[in-house]
């Protein structure tokens, strides 16, 4: 398989911001590659360069072996973009909207009507094909967005933040969508804020922070790479009576995080703390409901890569 | 593919989008109230302004009112309509697609066209019917329709590629241009009463040549003669098309 996305000393610098600073990565064709990064590390900045947008200020873009500046119209041709904000007609019906963005792409109109029909019934717009958009809930617009985007039948798929904010319906939809999506050999480019979406979804994951690529690799290989966010996750009958500078006195103990009615415990022992755990109950006279270990998951690692603070410690009583 | 072949199917494929593009644009913005207020009201009542109270009679007064009638609803398409789908993120739908920058501008512009030749056809009907207006030369009529509804529409679609998205600043702009070009035009001062700076300036406003081929139609004189005025707005076409690329160009992000 060869490269759907060729990244090579991309650079972008606005007047005084430095948005993307001499990025390297490569996205084989087939794969589903996310990119992950904290608002304003360049994610938004990097696709758009990507999709033709936006015009770099050095380095190159390639796509399908096609410089997206120099043969903008070929590499384009390869794309479906689902872009952050679901950028949809309002003032046009659905079905006007998918017949649009076909003749954008050059699509015969018995074609376009047919894959137009395949896709609204696939994402459950079909029965509301000849209503105006201004009318559509965000998650029928969103799903719209991604009708219009697949319409082509694109070879490589860009999806910013596909989920975000939608309801459990359009969610599962999108989801399976994506998924079928790359079963039938698409590349898909995805950027979420939703980390366990993208530890699901991924073959490989790049995180951005400051312009700058801090890791690129499988989402299990990242997660090898910080044993010491391997943590033990414990629930207690009487929570009300739980103290965290008790759970920090636990030996091997690194850090108590509260996640919900949980505790979570950071460790480079869970052993030791699962031990520490029992006693620390039997002591207090309360009683485990749930106990487990858990592995770093890539939230930690987007956390110790970009050195942003996800939830604050909190006390207890 | 060898590259001539290439070339016509990339052409063919881009003027297909940009009728895509123009039929888009007819369905969503005709009816839209800034079109509506610039591009009918605006001139009506302008014209009313200075037409109302003169002696002259109502014909004579028909070329100018069609003339600036075409250069205020062609114009007004491209800044109502392109600061605000930057606005609402749709032109990024335009910008993404495997089109040319010029299929998206000359799409723009036949809406702007469209627009500006329903309303002014309307008008020389209009006189027809009323005032009993005669056509002396119908060729010039539908040059002096055409030529200046497509060389006015891509004016407005120039100064949309500036990257603003509030169809405001691009009014502003535009009316900066094309409210000196009705005085200096012949609209309703004639070009040979006007002082020789006047008579200079006339020479570099589009709208003096559309408004001598639509005279030259409705009373058969003409200054200039139907064929330079044609190929004057065609040059003013095309210089607004590439300074607009260019504007384009120059101030992508």
């Amino acid at each position: 398989m060869g490269s759907a996305i060729e990244v090579i000393n991309l650079t972008k610098q606005y007047t005084n911001v430095l948005a993307v600073d001499r990025i390297n990565f490569e996205v084989e064709e087939g794969e589903v590659f996310g990119f992950l990064g904290p608002n304003g590390a360049g994610k938004t900045t990097t696709i758009r360069i990507l999709t033709g947008l936006t015009k770099p200020s050095g380095g190159e873009a390639r796509i399908f072996g096609h410089d997206i500046h120099r043969e903008a119209i070929t590499a384009k041709s390869y794309m479906g973009i689902v872009p952050e904000e679901s950028n949809v007609y309002h003032d046009l019906s659905a079905w006007d909207n998918m017949m649009f963005t076909g003749e954008l792409y050059h699509i015969s109109r018995a074609e376009r009507e047919r894959r137009a029909i395949e896709l609204l019934e696939m994402f459950g717009l079909y029965d509301r094909r000849d209503e105006k958009v201004r009318g559509f809930s965000k998650g029928m617009k969103r799903r719209l967005t991604i009708s219009m985007a697949l319409i082509s039948n694109p070879r490589l798929l860009f999806l910013d933040e596909p989920t975000a904010g939608l309801d459990v319906q359009s969610t599962l939809i999108i989801k399976s969508v994506i998924r079928e999506q790359n079963k039938r050999g698409v590349t898909v480019f995805l950027t979420t804020h939703n980390i366990e979406e993208a530890n699901v979804t991924c073959d490989r994951v790049a995180i951005i922070n400051r312009g700058r690529i801090a890791a690129i690799d499988r989402p299990e290989n990242l997660k090898r790479t910080i044993q010491s966010a391997q943590s033990v996750g414990v629930a207690f009958d009487k929570m009300q009576l739980v103290v965290v500078k008790d759970l920090e006195g636990i030996p091997s103990v690194n850090e108590v995080r509260k996640e919900g009615d949980k505790y979570r415990l950071y460790t480079e022992d869970p052993p030791m703390v699962l031990a520490g755990t029992w006693d620390y109950a039997r002591v207090h006279n309360l009683r485990i409901i749930s106990l487990n270990t858990m592995g770093p998951s890539l939230e930690d690692v987007f956390v110790r890569l970009t050195g942003i603070a996800v939830m604050p410690k909190e006390g207890g009583t | 593919m060898n590259g001539g072949k290439l070339s016509m199917v990339r052409l063919k494929n881009d003027l297909n989008a940009s009728w895509a593009i123009a039929k888009k644009d007819v369905k969503i913005y005709y009816l839209t109230p800034p079109t509506l207020m610039f591009g009918i009201l605006f001139p009506l009542f302008m014209f009313l302004a200075f037409a109302v109270g003169r002696n002259a009679p109502v014909t004579t007064l028909i070329p100018g009112l069609v003339s600036i009638t075409l250069l205020f609803s062609t114009s007004s398409i491209g800044p109502a309509v392109i600061p605000t789908e930057r606005r609402v993120k749709t032109y990024d739908r335009l910008l993404s697609a495997p089109i040319s920058s010029y299929s998206i501008m000359v799409g723009k512009t036949l809406s702007g066209f469209l627009f500006g030749l329903g309303i002014g056809g309307i008008m020389v009907i209009v006189s027809l019917l009323l005032f009993g207006t005669q056509i002396i030369n119908a060729p010039s009529l539908i040059l002096g329709l055409v030529l200046p509804a497509f060389c006015f529409a891509m004016l407005g679609i120039m100064l949309a590629m500036f990257p603003r998205e509030n169809p405001g600043d691009i009014m502003l702009m535009l009316n900066f241009i094309r409210l000196p070009l009705i005085f200096v035009s012949g609209i309703f001062i004639s070009i040979e009463s006007m002082p020789y700076f006047g008579q200079v300036a006339a020479i570099f406003s589009p709208l003096t040549y559309a408004n001598d081929l639509v005279r030259f139609a409705f009373e058969g004189k003409s200054i200039y003669g139907p064929v330079l005025d044609s190929f004057v707005l065609i040059f003013f076409t095309g210089a607004f098309l590439a300074v607009g690329r260019k504007i384009e160009s120059r101030f992508q992000v």
